[in-house]
């Protein structure tokens, strides 16, 4: 393995992030290669979490751009900022100023909102983290859009003219995978697919994440939730969902699982009523047998 | 491997051996292979793996492939050594391209990749026989259905989409109106304004072959072919005939478009292997899941089911499968022929193991009752 392989895995792991040698070995391609690295995987695997240790791992602003259907240009890269130019024109008319004069002040970068995508390119500290979250939900079209931001690092505005990046951000985007990625975008990424982690994994991040609730519990815990994804559920838990869990657990003061514990609590690891009602009463017994058995 | 053009030509051997195996992976990939495989550990075999996982951008649907490749192809220690001296010849679980005997002469291309080669009886032996001729739907009932589907079409595409787009009416675009107040030096003599995009549909219908639907799958499929004709949607519309197989009927409906849709309908009977044979509705769908799901269906996507539940296999599979349906989809119709008749109650084992996974249950005996179908394949 290289060395800086290993040295970044024991960086992220101090700052409490367990990440494989999948994860580390995508990140830092992605780094070296100067290409955005595009994270697949279930809800709660832990994707968003990497772009926020490596912004606190290079000690950089994290710049979120959370997608959404119906996210355009201006929420997405930059706005002018009308109500500010309309006051600035009146203004200027009282002082005679000249269509071309009136047009240099309100068309400067003063009036301009920058939005995440601008100012992930236009930071002077350095490079930043951009992370783009959910790309899946964003339409095609902004995908489309996006790939032109991220193959050049340049915008053009049209009463600016042309911006070009200060530093090339790394850039991480998530996906859930609701739709399929285009392509073209997803040639333009490296790629990484995170699975749910494997017992041990699991166990430690809980150790790392929290300490309070003791290796016993820790360990029951993780072998509960190895033993629920195997079942068939329609939303299976990610690691998210194991650490609230564990937290739960915790400051209600339970030491290790029996039945009670868990049907009280079962809604921090359950999101589907479906999942809920299928294990519920008796039906969580075997799931019990496995994880403390 | 210490000879670069040695890992150059390692590689680009990888890749077309995962291309013969439909993996996508272009020169683009390649290169970012090559870029990284010059970044790490070329000794660690794992790290050599993971690195190309990274930067041929390897889907979980193509991992296995991928491993099992890897596996076989890729070797800690090349050296002098031509690693892929059988390269070709490896088949690959589930995902190899038909090999035994020629490709039958007058077969599609397209078909060879979705059809499965016949070698499997499924329930019913005489299936083969049993193809019947295409006499039932009749030129003049086709002719209607065509010019109500015309008629009908529009009604389509209603869903509005949470983008925006300029229009006459709608709410006050800043944007645009402040573009247009300086043109008339900062007055707003008119406002731009805004709404919200009419989106089309997609569509994904999964047709029931087998015996007890062979009165109405012709004329259903018939309906969704004129539907899908029709339809601006065309291009993101999906078709499937299933019974005891899953085929993928879109790649010829490609390449017979402009024809008669009898035609068409005959030529589906004789390529679809086991037309109006048994069926097996719970793996055929699981199949769906497995290959199609990811790519095929989105919450965009009407997802489609023209089938009378009338199944003798085992109903787990089936329910799990309409589960992963069903959450994936904006919306799952069920079109059901005896639905039709009053007295129906959905007890069919199958078809009472999908209701809870059903948004609507529909009855698809006739045209009209195909008629109340547009309105539910938008909004």
């Amino acid at each position: 393995m290289r060395a800086e392989i290993a040295t970044l895995q024991e960086d992220m792991e101090r700052l409490g992030y367990i990440a494989d040698p999948a994860i580390t070995t995508a990140l830092f391609l992605s780094r070296e290669m100067r290409r955005p690295l595009l994270i697949e995987g279930d809800a709660g695997v832990g994707k968003t979490e990497i772009a926020k240790v490596l912004a606190r791992l290079l000690s950089t602003e994290l710049i979120r751009l959370q997608c959404y259907e119906g996210l355009d240009v201006s929420t997405a890269l930059y706005e002018w900022n009308y109500q500010r130019q309309m006051l600035r024109l009146r203004l200027a008319e009282q002082e005679h100023k000249s269509a071309d004069e009136i047009e240099d002040l309100i068309f400067g970068r003063s009036y301009l909102l920058e939005r995440p995508l601008l100012r992930a390119i236009t930071r002077r500290e350095g490079p930043a983290v951009l992370l783009i979250d959910e790309i899946d939900r964003a339409d095609d079209g902004f995908e489309a859009f996006l790939l032109e931001v991220l193959s050049d690092f340049q915008v053009t505005i049209p009463e600016l003219g042309t911006i070009r990046a200060e530093h090339i951000p790394y850039v991480i985007l998530t996906s859930n995978r609701t739709r399929e990625i285009g392509d073209a975008l997803r040639r333009r990424c490296l790629y990484l697919y995170i699975e749910h982690p494997s017992l041990e994994k699991e166990v430690r991040i809980l150790r790392a994440r929290v300490p309070g609730a003791g290796a016993a519990l820790s360990e029951e815990i993780g072998r509960f939730m190895q033993a629920l994804r195997r079942r068939r559920l329609s939303k299976a838990p990610g690691v998210a969902e194991t650490i609230d869990w564990a937290q739960a657990l915790l400051h209600l003061h339970r030491d290790h699982l029996d039945r009670e514990t868990v049907e009280e609590t079962l809604g921090c690891i359950l999101k589907d009523q479906h999942d809920l009602r299928d294990l519920s009463g008796a039906a969580l017994d075997p799931v019990l047998a496995e994880a403390t058995g | 491997m210490s000879d670069p053009s040695d890992l150059v030509h390692h590689l680009a051997d990888f890749s077309r051996a995962l291309r013969d195996h439909g993996v996508g992976i272009n020169m683009s990939d390649e290169a970012d292979g090559l870029s990284a495989l010059t970044l790490i550990d070329l000794g660690d075999r794992a790290e050599v793996r993971r690195a190309l996982r990274t930067a041929l951008k390897i889907r979980p649907r193509d991992l296995a492939v991928f491993e099992e490749l890897f596996d076989r192809l890729w070797t800690a220690r090349t050296g002098s050594a031509r690693l892929l001296a059988q390269k070709r010849s490896v088949p690959v679980a589930g995902r190899s391209r038909p090999q035994s005997g020629a490709p039958r002469p007058g077969r599609d291309a397209a078909l060879e990749s979705v059809m499965p080669e016949g070698e499997e009886p499924g329930y019913s032996p005489e299936a083969v026989l049993r193809r019947k001729p295409f006499d039932e739907l009749s030129p003049a009932d086709l002719l209607a259905m065509e010019r109500l589907l015309a008629r009908l079409a529009l009604r389509l595409a209603t869903r509005r989409s949470r983008r925006r787009v300029p229009s006459v009416r709608g709410e006050i675009d800043l944007r645009r109106s402040f573009r247009r107040a300086i043109a008339h030096g900062g007055e707003y003599l008119s406002l731009a304004r805004r709404t919200r995009a009419v989106e089309e549909p997609r569509l994904v219908v999964l047709c029931d072959t087998s015996g007890s639907m062979d009165p109405h799958a012709r004329f259903l499929l018939g309906f969704m072919l004129a539907l899908r004709r029709v339809a601006k949607s065309e291009r993101s519309s999906e078709i499937f005939a299933f019974n005891t197989t899953l085929v993928r009927l879109t790649p010829f409906l490609r390449t017979l478009a402009p024809e008669r849709l009898s035609r068409v309908l005959e030529r589906l009977a004789a390529e679809v292997p086991d037309w109006a044979g048994g069926t097996r509705i719970g793996e055929c769908l699981a199949e769906f899941v497995d290959h199609h799901l990811d790519q095929r269906v989105d919450a965009r996507t009407v997802v489609i089911i023209l089938s009378d539940g009338l199944d003798r296999g085992d109903i787990a599979p089936l329910a799990d499968a309409m589960r992963a349906i069903h959450s994936r989809a904006r919306r799952v119709l069920w079109l059901n022929p005896l639905a039709g008749d009053q007295r129906y109650e959905p007890t069919a084992r199958a078809m009472a193991a999908a209701l809870p996974y059903v948004d609507q249950l529909l009855p698809a005996h006739n045209l009209e009752s195909l008629e109340r179908l547009l309105p539910l394949l938008a909004a």
